[in-house]
């Protein structure tokens, strides 16, 4: 299935790992794969947010969230990066999404699986999938994406 | 603590278990910082494995060069 990655939707996995790392996250999320999708400046194009946006919504997100629970962390600052990047292995749900780009890339009769078929697979999924919360929490539409991407 | 299990009662699955996982990511990134911090100071990997409770093998594999 991975050999049916393009390069750019490789280097998307690559990224997401990365992201990961640099969260302090041990497993890649749905939500590291959109991150590593949003690499593609093409993808964060169609999306119309960037990369630093994402992020920040995602500390967002988690500030929030610890917010309700009634944990208040102040001023403190993510110091950005963490441990030496590990070999990290995928959540379930992120697992999933890939054999699901395969299923849209075969429908298109396309040999190979794009950032733009890992993007589908992505917006797909509802919440409270992480890549769902993320990019309600963006504001994005996810049908105009849908538009652009069958265009 | 009479506040703390008020939000708890009053909070969504989904908003407490990211608060977990935000959680997880703060120790991580506070760790990596001060694990750093006290390698510069020239702690031992073993005095760092202490601190944290854990092994000086499982410390060093996850921050040594």
């Amino acid at each position: 299935m991975f050999e049916r990655l393009s390069d750019t939707a490789r280097e998307a996995i690559t990224s997401s790992a990365d992201e990961a790392a640099r969260r302090g996250d041990r497993r890649i999320g749905t939500d590291h794969l959109l991150l590593g999708v949003m690499h593609d400046p093409a993808m964060a194009g169609v999306l119309g947010r960037d990369l630093r946006q994402a992020r920040a919504e995602l500390a967002d997100l988690d500030l929030r969230a610890l917010k309700a629970v009634g944990i208040d962390v102040g001023s403190f600052q993510p110091p950005g990066s963490t441990s030496k990047p590990r070999r990290s292995s995928f959540s379930s749900g992120a697992r999933a999404v890939i054999p699901r780009a395969l299923a849209l890339a075969t429908g298109e009769r396309s040999r190979r699986i794009t950032t733009g078929h890992l993007l589908l697979a992505l917006i797909e999924l509802a919440e409270p999938d992480p890549a769902a919360a993320l990019l309600a929490g963006l504001g994005v539409d996810t049908a105009e994406v849908r538009r652009c991407l069958a265009a | 603590m009479e506040d703390l299990s008020a939000h708890l009662n009053s909070a969504d699955p989904a908003t407490g278990l990211r608060a977990v996982g935000a959680l997880h990511r703060l120790a991580e990134q506070v760790e990596a910082a001060h694990v750093r911090l006290a390698r510069e100071q020239g702690w031992s990997w073993e005095q760092i494995g202490d601190a944290l409770g854990v092994s000086r093998q499982s410390v060093h594999a996850k921050y040594g060069k």
